[in-house]
């Protein structure tokens, strides 16, 4: 089990993409947070995180990530999550994140919902 | 080939975790070993991870003292995860731990707490004993 988080960020027509590896916990949610930062204080509002290779998360972690969604909405931005494993989707459903995020099945399919 | 009785017997893994980061992650490990063993899938075992991850997050936080470490027992079967956490901490009032809310939450510098409530939520069943000499937390999880 290789839990080494890592972060890879892109910009998709207009939409910041970020595949994190890995395990999401306050190292990996303070590292998503930043690398948002640096994208929306140039203007990106619609914002991708892909979890395909984060199958181990904590409730740490995870509060980080509503940094993201208070800050996307403030500018009517978008949050999409996409490849989660069933058991962080329950996570986050109990959490209450899908009253302000949406979730894909996959990076694609997110791409679409952002047209 | 395990035989039948083997894999109905329960098995039960003991460590005792220091106070350093990401620790949980061994105990995360013994629990995919069991389960491997026992023939149970990576679909099954997936919540019992996060109950696993809370549990001993919450209690290396509350843990006291750097030096004393937290105990972890797993206990699996076929149909059923028992994790026991026990961290030799000040103890706290489970009744008294505020419900988060994200509505709540946004907009505030308080974004944590959601460790008791992912635990009692996923899990089949929760007994929280706490008091001044630390606490002890038993998690039930079916995976029949």
């Amino acid at each position: 089990m290789n839990n080494d988080f890592k972060l890879k960020s892109e910009l998709v027509n207009d939409s910041l993409v970020m595949k994190a590896s890995g395990y999401v916990n306050n190292v990996g949610g303070e590292t998503i947070v930043k690398e948002f930062e640096k994208h929306f204080n140039n203007g990106t509002t619609n914002v991708i995180i892909d979890l395909a290779d984060s199958k181990v998360v904590n409730s740490i972690g995870i509060s980080y990530l509503l940094e993201i969604i208070e800050k996307l909405m403030e500018k009517k931005g978008k949050l999409i999550f996409t490849n989660l494993d069933s058991a962080i989707d329950k996570s986050f459903s109990i959490m209450g994140i899908f009253h302000f995020a949406e979730k894909a099945p996959s990076v694609d399919a997110a791409l679409k919902m952002m047209e | 080939m395990l035989r039948e009785k083997d894999m109905n017997e329960a098995i039960e893994l003991k460590i005792s975790l220091p106070k350093i980061p990401d620790i949980e992650l061994v105990a995360l490990e013994g629990l995919q070993r069991l389960a491997s063993y026992l023939g149970i899938s990576e679909d099954k075992i997936g919540e019992a991870r996060i109950l696993a991850t809370e549990a001993i997050i919450n209690a290396l936080e509350h843990a006291g003292a750097k030096e004393v470490p937290v105990d972890v027992v797993l206990t699996m079967t076929k149909k059923k995860l028992v994790i026991f956490v026990r961290d030799y901490g000040k103890g706290f009032e489970p009744d008294n731990v505020e419900e988060p809310i994200i509505e709540k939450k946004l907009g505030t510098n308080k974004k944590r707490g959601w460790g008791l409530k992912l635990m009692k939520t996923m899990s089949d069943d929760i007994i929280i004993e706490s008091g001044q000499d630390g606490t002890k937390i038993t998690l039930i999880k079916n995976l029949a």
